[in-house]
């Protein structure tokens, strides 16, 4: 039999590996980084020249994209491959607060899992915790930094206490080696007020704050991302200076810019494209918020997803700017309905609605006068509700399947 | 204790076995991936630990079981446990 018709294309993608983007890889250059990068080296060379000598504590500080997290991930493996070089038994383990919702028990159980897999998940607290991973950095001969992300959430749900107990825990042992060391990583300055004199006097002494990307900046971080992740020759000079253009508008976010760059490849590679196109960019443009991402709205408990997806479907249905808290309980009991799940009551609600709005993707803020009684309004500043909807659908679909 | 204390108890095998693949636990997961409940599984240990097949590390007031890598009868029957595991089709 003889087959007719047109011959099938290969299928072609504009990406050579799109891991390369991925918002948890950590690339071998950080530019325009270099300067920071080289004082939290600085600050940690203790830990390679006279491991156990000293502990030290860091702030890194900086708005959201402004590459707190990937430079302490870069510090983490440059530094733990020197120290194994020098035969250090030096670790350096990073943790996300917000994934461990605010709790120091949680950290300190994700560190300590790290050394001992199998080590006992409940039975201790978070104090009693702490010992015993100094008991096992004692054992092992081990040196740890500890780098806590988005420490506001631990501040926010457990104050001042767990970082005091941190950084002085080593205080009480004042003749055995000193074994860890913690990098706070730190969006909002102002969180650093709600910890006692002591603990914020530890932490401001060694600041490293990180301003945000010009444009040029953001063209050179681009440039670096295409090498790695796209084939020769399908993005063009052009195409990067115009990500880095939305993306300094966007208050100098690199991580936007990043994302921009995969979504435009992405529908370059939907359009059959052989390179990226600016009409590809405009459309990647339009369909990433920089106040929600994908990796914002995952990190969020079940019942704060469907809480947020009946906030967007309320905003749907009216024309009004803000909605009352009441009515954004009515479309959460009808999602909740929906998925088969029992509702939440009013003064948890209202916690999710605060971390919600401390997340910026809603704005709240008190009724004004000339209502009756008391309320909070809800606002969506800058994403449209269906496409809110339509996000935090696709996240609580994908974590059923 | 005598060879055949060891390997005539169904529980102390299960035991040597758990901790031959896994390397480190504690009583409640050792008493739970055995089958058995937490007293007899701590018999077990004791009578294991006595006869310098395994110890103990203590992290407050959790004790954490392993093989006495130390003790050479520990060494061999860590190893007898591996390459019956690791063979089973032969």
């Amino acid at each position: 039999m003889k087959i007719t018709g047109k011959p099938m294309h290969p299928y072609f993608s504009v990406f050579k590996d799109e891991t390369k983007l991925d918002i948890n890889y950590v690339p071998p250059r950080l530019p325009h980084r270099e300067l920071q990068l080289n004082l939290l080296n600085q600050f940690f060379r203790f830990a390679i020249e006279s491991p156990g000598k000293m502990t030290q504590r860091v702030l890194i500080s900086g708005k959201i994209g402004t590459g707190k997290t990937v430079l302490s991930q870069h510090f983490g493996l440059n530094i733990t491959k020197e120290a194994k070089e020098r035969g250090i038994n030096l670790h350096y383990i990073h943790v996300n607060c917000r994934e461990c919702k605010g709790s120091l028990f949680m950290i300190l159980q994700r560190t300590v899992l790290t050394f001992y897999p199998h080590f006992p998940r409940r039975g201790y607290s978070a104090e009693e915790l702490l010992q015993m991973l100094i008991q096992v950095l004692d054992e092992q001969n081990a040196y740890l930094i500890l780098a806590i992300d988005e420490l506001e959430a631990l501040i926010r749900s457990e104050g001042s206490d767990p970082l005091y107990n941190l950084t002085r825990i080593q205080e009480d042992r004042i003749k055995a080696p000193q074994r860890l060391s913690i990098v706070c990583v730190l969006r909002e300055p102002e969180y650093l007020d709600m910890l006692d004199s002591s603990t914020r006097s530890t932490l401001q002494r060694n600041i490293i704050h990180l301003e945000q990307y010009s444009k040029p900046q953001l063209r050179d971080i681009l440039n670096d991302r295409v090498s790695l992740a796209f084939r020769h020759g399908t993005v063009s000079a052009q195409i990067i200076d115009l990500i880095a253009e939305l993306a300094s508008l966007e208050e100098g976010d690199a991580r936007y810019a990043i994302e921009l760059l995969w979504r435009a490849g992405k529908y370059a590679d939907a359009s059959a494209s052989p390179e990226v196109l600016p009409e590809n960019v405009r459309k990647a443009a339009v369909s990433v918020y920089p106040v929600v991402r994908k990796d914002m709205i995952s990190s969020l408990d079940l019942h704060e997803k469907l809480f947020l997806l009946g906030i967007a479907r309320c905003f749907k249905q009216t024309e009004a700017a803000y909605i009352s808290m009441g009515e954004a309980e009515e479309t959460y009991a009808i999602v909740c309905e929906e998925h088969g799940e029992k509702k939440r009551g009013h003064t948890q609600l209202w916690k999710y609605l605060k971390e919600l709005s401390a997340l910026g993707i809603i704005k709240t803020e008190p009724s004004s006068v000339g209502q009756r009684g008391k309320t909070t309004r809800i606002s969506l500043l800058r994403v449209p509700a269906s496409d809110l909807e339509q996000e935090v659908s696709k996240v609580l679909y994908l974590k059923r399947t | 204790m005598p060879i055949e204390d060891v390997f005539s108890s169904r529980g102390r095998v299960k035991i040597l076995r758990i901790l031959a693949e896994i390397g480190e636990l504690n009583i409640s997961e050792i008493a739970r991936r055995a089958g058995l409940n937490y007293t007899t599984a701590n018999q077990h240990l004791e009578a294991l630990e006595n006869s310098g097949l395994v110890r103990h590390k203590k992290f407050g007031r959790i004790r954490i079981f392993c093989f006495n890598e130390e003790n050479p009868r520990a060494e061999i029957i860590k190893r007898l446990i591996d390459l019956w595991t690791t063979n089973k089709s032969r």
